[in-house]
């Protein structure tokens, strides 16, 4: 579904990805760890055509597609999904509609028609109640005034609404309780098919006790040092990066 | 045309009018047109005036002669408003339209036109004209006052609670092509006596070319509300200027919101009085300027008593190569303690090429009063727009939504549904996202 080759990338003439190799295929949930600053925001970013990044070398494709010829809206067309670690607010602009036409503009390119108004709302009605968002923020401004969980949420709930192919999530986990934790956690899991991808970008093992990845990714310093099962994040999280970036160096 | 010319037109207008019968304020128009001729057009060196050019105005040379009366026109109107009224007077070309008006004769209060007032002498509204506005403070405000040629006429008695809205619909047909029209309204509420007033400007045609020069005196005594909800959409090439006063009583309320759309250059300037302790006052607008449009609000709200409020939002779209001025001043007094002022001006330029001007001010000489002001120009946040695409909305798409987000706060404070809904389609008709 997604192959990442020798991905280098900068920012400002400062380099931050230094060579990124990885392929992600249907049905599997991938999960990339890495200290602050290693670089993991600015691959999910690059990932979903985020402006402020520079690609100097490598390649990716993303069903079968040169990922950087197609436009931001684009990728959310062909299915690829980003929840992010800030979530915008959106001042004036209401929840509902939001979702709306987020989900009538991938429906259009993909040549099916718009969702009727009253099935839309039972839709959302259900996924909202899945992902334990409070009603009364589908009919308020897009996260303006939201706590940092319900925003979360938010993201889980546009998820889950869109049914993405591939879903990145970015440090998702950040800042949140236990309970929102495992609230997103089942949103994550709900969507897990063998149809689908998932690229989590977490600091903390913590979510993957709810989300077991099968693969799981160090990313140091842009470049990934070491990728095993998750067994490798229980051992990250036991001994932390420190005798990874040991090693790396030796 | 030249001021001499303007005294002209305005003196054949005096002339005309039949001295014989009723009473046409001859006295106060020829005075006003002494006082238009002294005060001269206003010029850019003038700092009420220095972003807002009155040449091409000028060069248009509108003639104030005053239209046929003609209640037989049929005229159709297409934006007519859902909801119930309690009262629509319509005003064709500047004239009062008695065909197309409706629910005066119901009422249990004085509502009617100013030269039904004039015809028969009527001092109890009479009396009233001028007496908040004055001669005019600027030469097209005391040509409205010499050519006056009608206008609406609302009185409520103490304590007459109107439920409905009352409608002003201003028209103006392609008969107006090159005319001005000097309307004059005046809304008096006695005590604690409340209504809500919907003032609408539209053009029977889109090409029209006419000049709209407007004053309306608002006079509010102790304990009454005004909601006034105030939707101008002239014609692209008409010309608008509104001059409003509005004297608040103690424990008065004005609730204003605006929008501006049309025409070629609009100017509003509000006037605003506290004379009683404890009173309210709300004026919140939007303005949208494209190519060609100027739009320009001026506030004056005089803080002149203790113990009262106000509240000033104003926020801008500029597209194309509009233009926007945005002049907003509120004056405490020493002796106004305890006032509480809140002016905000916010711009959202969608394209390189507009231009805003904005100067809010605070004239503050009291010192125990709550009073702030701000004001910002600003395009698009891109994180916004990443975040509308990367769920994909395309980038056309992402723009209109959050520009008309941008707006929909000033549009939400519009109490009457139609009017949000012909407010959103007209942006919607009129932006280049």
């Amino acid at each position: 579904m997604l192959t990442i080759k020798n991905l280098h990338a900068s920012v400002e003439d400062k380099a931050i990805l230094k060579g990124i190799d990885l392929q992600i295929k249907a049905g599997e949930v991938h999960a990339i760890m890495g200290p602050n600053g290693s670089g993991k925001s600015t691959l999910a970013h690059i990932l979903a055509g985020r402006d402020g990044y520079d690609v100097i070398d490598g390649s990716v494709s993303y069903m079968g597609e040169n990922l950087f010829n197609l436009k931001i809206e684009e990728r959310a067309h062909r299915g690829l999904f980003l929840a992010m670690q800030y979530p915008v607010e959106l001042p004036g602009v209401n929840n509902m509609t939001f979702l709306r036409e987020s989900m009538n503009a991938i429906r259009k390119a993909n040549g099916e028609g718009e969702v009727d108004a009253v099935s839309f709302m039972k839709l959302v009605r259900a996924k909202a109640k899945q992902v334990k968002l409070d009603e009364k923020l589908l009919k308020r401004s897009v996260n303006t005034g939201f706590s940092g969980g319900e925003k979360k949420r938010n993201e889980i709930l546009q998820m889950a609404v869109l049914e993405p192919r591939l879903a990145i999530l970015d440090e998702t986990d950040s800042g949140l309780d236990i309970d929102a934790l495992r609230t997103v956690a089942d949103g994550v899991n709900m969507l897990r098919s063998e149809e689908r991808a998932l690229l989590v970008v977490t600091h903390y093992q913590r979510l993957l006790d709810y989300i077991q990845p099968d693969f799981v990714h160090v990313l140091v310093a842009g470049r990934i040092i070491r990728s095993g099962s998750k067994e490798l994040a229980i051992e990250l999280e036991e001994k932390g990066y420190g005798w990874l970036l040991e090693e790396a160096a030796a | 045309m030249k001021m001499h010319g303007y005294r002209e037109s305005v003196q054949h207008t005096i002339d005309g009018l039949d001295q014989g019968n009723g009473d046409w304020l001859i006295e106060q128009r020829r005075a006003a047109m002494e006082r238009m001729a002294e005060l001269g057009f206003p010029h850019v060196r003038q700092e009420a005036w220095r972003y807002t050019n009155v040449e091409g105005l000028l060069q248009k040379a509108f003639t104030s002669t005053p239209p046929i009366s003609d209640s037989s026109r049929v005229i159709v109107i297409d934006d007519m408003l859902e909801e119930p009224i309690a009262a629509r007077l319509v005003f064709v070309d500047g004239l009062y339209h008695p065909g197309l008006s409706t629910g005066i004769e119901q009422m249990g209060f004085k509502v009617g036109n100013l030269r039904a007032a004039m015809v028969v002498g009527d001092q109890s509204v009479l009396g009233s004209v001028g007496n908040l506005s004055g001669m005019g403070d600027h030469a097209f405000a005391a040509m409205n006052m010499a050519a006056q040629q009608d206008g609406a006429v609302i009185q409520l008695s103490k304590g007459v609670v109107i439920e409905q809205p009352i409608e002003l619909l201003h028209i103006t047909t392609s008969e107006r092509s090159g005319h001005a029209q000097q309307m004059r309204h005046l809304v008096e509420l006695d005590a604690d006596a409340s209504v809500s007033l919907i003032e609408r400007y539209l053009s029977a045609v889109d090409d029209n070319d006419y000049f709209n020069n407007i004053v309306c005196e608002i006079n509010l005594a102790e304990g009454a509300t005004l909601q006034h909800q105030r939707v101008q959409q002239e014609s692209n090439r008409a010309y608008h200027l509104c001059d409003l006063y509005v004297n608040l009583g103690r424990d008065a309320c004005y609730l204003g919101v605006n929008a501006a759309l049309g025409g070629i250059w609009s100017r509003t300037e509000f006037h605003n009085r506290f004379s009683g302790e404890g009173a309210e006052c709300e004026v919140d607008g939007l303005y949208v300027a494209g190519d060609g449009q100027l739009m320009d609000f001026h506030l004056d709200v005089d803080h002149s008593v203790p113990r009262c409020r106000s509240r000033e939002h104003f926020k801008g779209i500029l597209h194309g190569a509009g233009r926007a001025v945005f002049d907003g001043l509120i004056r405490v007094g020493a002796d106004s303690q305890k006032s509480q002022a809140d002016l905000q001006n916010a711009n959202l330029m969608l394209s390189g090429n507009a231009e805003v001007d904005t100067k809010p001010q605070l004239a503050i000489l009291a010192d125990d009063v709550q009073c702030s002001h701000g004001t910002s120009v600003g395009q698009l946040d891109e994180q916004a727009l990443f975040y509308l695409r990367s769920r994909g909305i395309d980038a056309y798409q992402a723009r209109r939504l959050l520009s008309l987000g941008f707006a929909g706060e000033i549009i939400d404070r519009f109490e009457t549904d139609s009017l949000r809904m012909q407010i959103g389609s007209d942006l919607e008709q009129r932006i280049r996202f």
